[in-house]
């Protein structure tokens, strides 16, 4: 018994808590809290799946991941819930001949594309949108992603009515699990479960994504100019 | 033993027109050609023009001899033959473009030529400054066959793009004997060769001016009948150089040859084909000499920190430009973006004529900087990639994004199937991530962060809108592009992820 259990011990695969990994690499999201929370960032390969509505901000929340690394390789959309713009992918900071969008027109075909592209060295980052990712699939795009150092970002409609029920939340062997909610003017950020760290729940993201009429509010708060001059701003 | 002999008869002119071609888009060069075909065509109005003015007419002037050496098709359609004097080539044909020949020079090149065929031959004999000879029989068993050596051989020239005269024989001095016949054929059969070398004459052989005289006296024209003569008939007669000369060209005996070693160090030369007068116009050329240099650093695993470019003028001593990186490196692209730097401030005293590039420095790669693999990508991969998945999904699922030049959101971003090389965009913080592909009408209550932006469109056209465009976010978050039109009915149109 002892014996036995002295070899599962040493099994390379079984990582105990203690043994943090200081060493390994991580793409840094540039906001602190969620740094922290997750030891430096995201893993710079592996899946990453993100529960979140379209819309709020989840592009934009791994802009230093998707345009700042790996410039050299590609950046694939699969899936993409709209029609994807040009000059937003440059003001994104993305290279656009660096851009491939791959629509395909079933499920399976998506997981496929994204395979393959994981597979085949020439991407940086391939950002997927599916809903009915299995854990056998799960894993395979873990597999791909890792052994050819390329990251995934999965990104699924969230599971409202069964949010805070865990029995419900299927969970998926890959490296990192994030839930994104808008909550009073900020993005609530919640790890759900990371390879090597704790879960951590309402991480408050100040984020401002789109452009915005703060200048011309300053502006007219600060209008100390009497009425009768002949241009001025109401 | 089986040698093949090569003949460049027109090594000078090629080097000029592959210079020439080479940079013909960007320079000076096309442009002034014809300036001087249309000032020439309004004085000689009625006279001989030329059929085509995209090819000046070039010809190789030798100024020892008074000869033209060396001249192209549309030299020769005016109807300039080798051996004409300067006058009569001018009298044909007035707006010639002339090459001054060098013996120099041409070795120059057919060292270069020799270096490029190195890693393909091992035995290269220079032989005069425009001729070599390659040993094939040592080879063959390595290619597999001669076919296969021969075609190697060939493409390679074809790629430096020298025209040549070519043959086979079983010693160079009998090789050489063909190929200045122009026999061009691939031969290893020693009959064919004996019967072939036969029919020449014998004022191809190297054999010096007077025993040549002193044979032609005695009624012997061609080389089958110097082979027949016996050896010792002749030996009594002759020198012992000219007894060597037909013994090896008999092959019965091999002289001793020096054979090509490629240069230790790297440097290449340039002869411009015209004259250059600002650096600008220098520096295709020397981005040409740098992609040789980056060739021979990637074929030893060597990388260089130090660069010595020498251009040389016709009276004015040459100048010598050294760049030097902080980082040794190896590719064309690191070299040029220091190069350009470096000569822009750079005033040329007078035109160019030739540029060199020398690399002493040299140091290999070490293996120690950075995990090889970690950025490995190469652009198969991307190709490969993109092609896998438009077998499968249908070319019409892959595609780039592209810019068009517009600002309305509804055809700003046009896709197009891969591959593609997208035009160059624009940046803009209106422009939603997500367009949906028809607007739908607003249900939901918004909050206006940004706005409004007003596009009236096209107002030329009956098409034209009026539109205001506005940032807003809903309840749950969610930024949209929204628009009120001029009916003020409301729209969702996009999304800002």
């Amino acid at each position: 018994m002892n014996k036995s259990l002295s070899t599962l011990e040493n099994h390379p695969h079984i990582w105990r808590a203690r043994e943090q990994n200081q060493q390994e690499e991580r793409f840094s999201l540039g906001f602190d809290q969620l740094d922290e929370a997750l030891n430096g960032g995201v893993s710079t390969s592996g899946v990453v799946r993100i529960r979140t509505l379209t819309g709020i901000g989840e592009l934009s929340l791994f802009k230093q991941v998707i345009s700042k690394q790996r410039s050299h390789k590609m950046i694939v959309f699969v899936n993409p819930p709209g029609n994807i713009q040009a000059p937003w992918l440059a003001t994104f900071g993305i290279d656009v001949k660096q851009v491939l969008i791959v629509k395909p027109s079933t499920e399976k075909e998506s997981l496929w594309a994204t395979e393959q592209c994981l597979k085949s060295t020439a991407c940086h980052c391939v950002i997927l949108w599916s809903n009915g990712v299995n854990t056998k699939e799960a894993r395979r795009l873990q597999v791909a992603a890792t052994h050819n150092d390329a990251l995934c970002l999965l990104f699924t409609r969230p599971n409202r009515s069964s949010m805070h029920n865990s029995a419900a939340l299927q969970t998926l062997p890959i490296s990192l699990d994030l839930c994104l909610n808008y909550r009073q003017h900020a993005l609530e950020v919640s790890v759900l479960k990371q390879r090597h760290g704790w879960p951590k729940d309402n991480i408050a993201i100040h984020n401002d994504w789109t452009a915005n009429n703060r200048a011309i509010k300053w502006a007219v708060e600060h209008n100390k100019v009497k009425r009768h001059v002949l241009h001025s701003v109401s | 033993m089986l040698w093949a002999y090569l003949y460049f008869h027109q090594i000078t002119l090629d080097t000029h027109e592959k210079a020439s071609l080479s940079v013909g888009n960007n320079s000076h060069y096309d442009t002034k050609k014809e300036v001087r075909h249309k000032r020439t065509g309004e004085s000689t109005k009625g006279l001989h023009q030329p059929s085509k003015t995209q090819t000046p007419a070039v010809i190789v002037y030798c100024e020892k001899t008074n000869h033209i050496v060396q001249r192209n098709n549309a030299a020769k359609e005016q109807g300039i033959e080798i051996g004409y004097g300067l006058a009569q080539a001018a009298a044909l044909c007035p707006q010639i473009c002339i090459i001054p020949f060098s013996e120099d020079n041409e070795r120059l090149t057919l060292v270069q030529l020799a270096h490029q065929l190195y890693p393909f031959v091992s035995d290269i004999v220079l032989d005069t400054h425009n001729t070599l000879a390659i040993r094939l029989d040592n080879l063959v068993h390595y290619y597999g066959g001669h076919k296969e050596l021969w075609s190697t051989i060939t493409h390679e020239l074809k790629l430096s793009k020298v025209s040549y005269h070519f043959a086979t024989a079983w010693s160079i001095e009998a090789a050489r004997i063909l190929a200045l016949n122009g026999v061009d054929n691939y031969e290893c059969d020693c009959d064919n060769i004996k019967h072939r070398l036969s029919q020449c004459s014998l004022s191809l052989t190297a054999l010096d001016k007077k025993t040549k005289e002193a044979l032609t006296r005695v009624g012997i024209r061609h080389v089958h009948q110097l082979l027949a003569m016996p050896v010792h008939e002749l030996g009594r007669r002759f020198d012992n150089n000219t007894i060597s000369y037909l013994t090896a060209l008999r092959g019965e005996t091999f002289p001793h040859v020096t054979l090509f070693r490629p240069a230790e160090h790297f440097e290449h030369f340039t002869l411009l084909p015209f004259d250059v007068e600002n650096t600008q116009h220098l520096t295709p050329f020397m981005e040409k000499l740098l992609g040789y240099l980056a060739h021979y650093l990637r074929a030893r695993n060597l990388q260089t920190s130090t660069l010595c470019f020498q251009i040389d003028f016709r009276e004015h001593p040459s100048t010598h430009l050294e760049i030097k990186s902080a980082l040794p490196q190896s590719t064309v692209d690191s070299w040029l973006s220091l190069l350009t730097l470096r000569i822009e401030n750079e005033i040329l005293p007078e035109p160019a004529v030739s540029i060199t590039l020398r690399c002493d420095n040299v140091e290999t790669i070490e293996g120690s900087n950075g995990d090889f693999f970690s950025n490995r990508f190469n652009e198969v991969a991307q190709k490969q990639l993109i092609g896998r998945l438009n077998a499968k999904l249908g070319e019409e699922c892959t595609f780039q994004p592209k810019v068009s030049d517009t600002h309305q959101f509804e055809t700003m971003s046009n896709v197009e199937i891969s591959p593609s090389t997208p035009a160059s965009t624009f940046t803009s913080d209106i422009v939603p991530t997500f367009l949906f592909d028809s607007p739908k009408p607003l249900t939901q209550s918004t909050k206006v962060c940004f706005g409004p932006v007003r596009l009236h469109s096209e107002w030329w056209h009956e098409t034209s809108r009026k539109r205001d465009y506005f940032i807003a976010q809903t309840l749950y978050g969610v930024r949209m592009l929204i628009f009120k039109d001029e009916e003020n009915q409301w729209w969702a149109q996009g999304l800002f992820s």
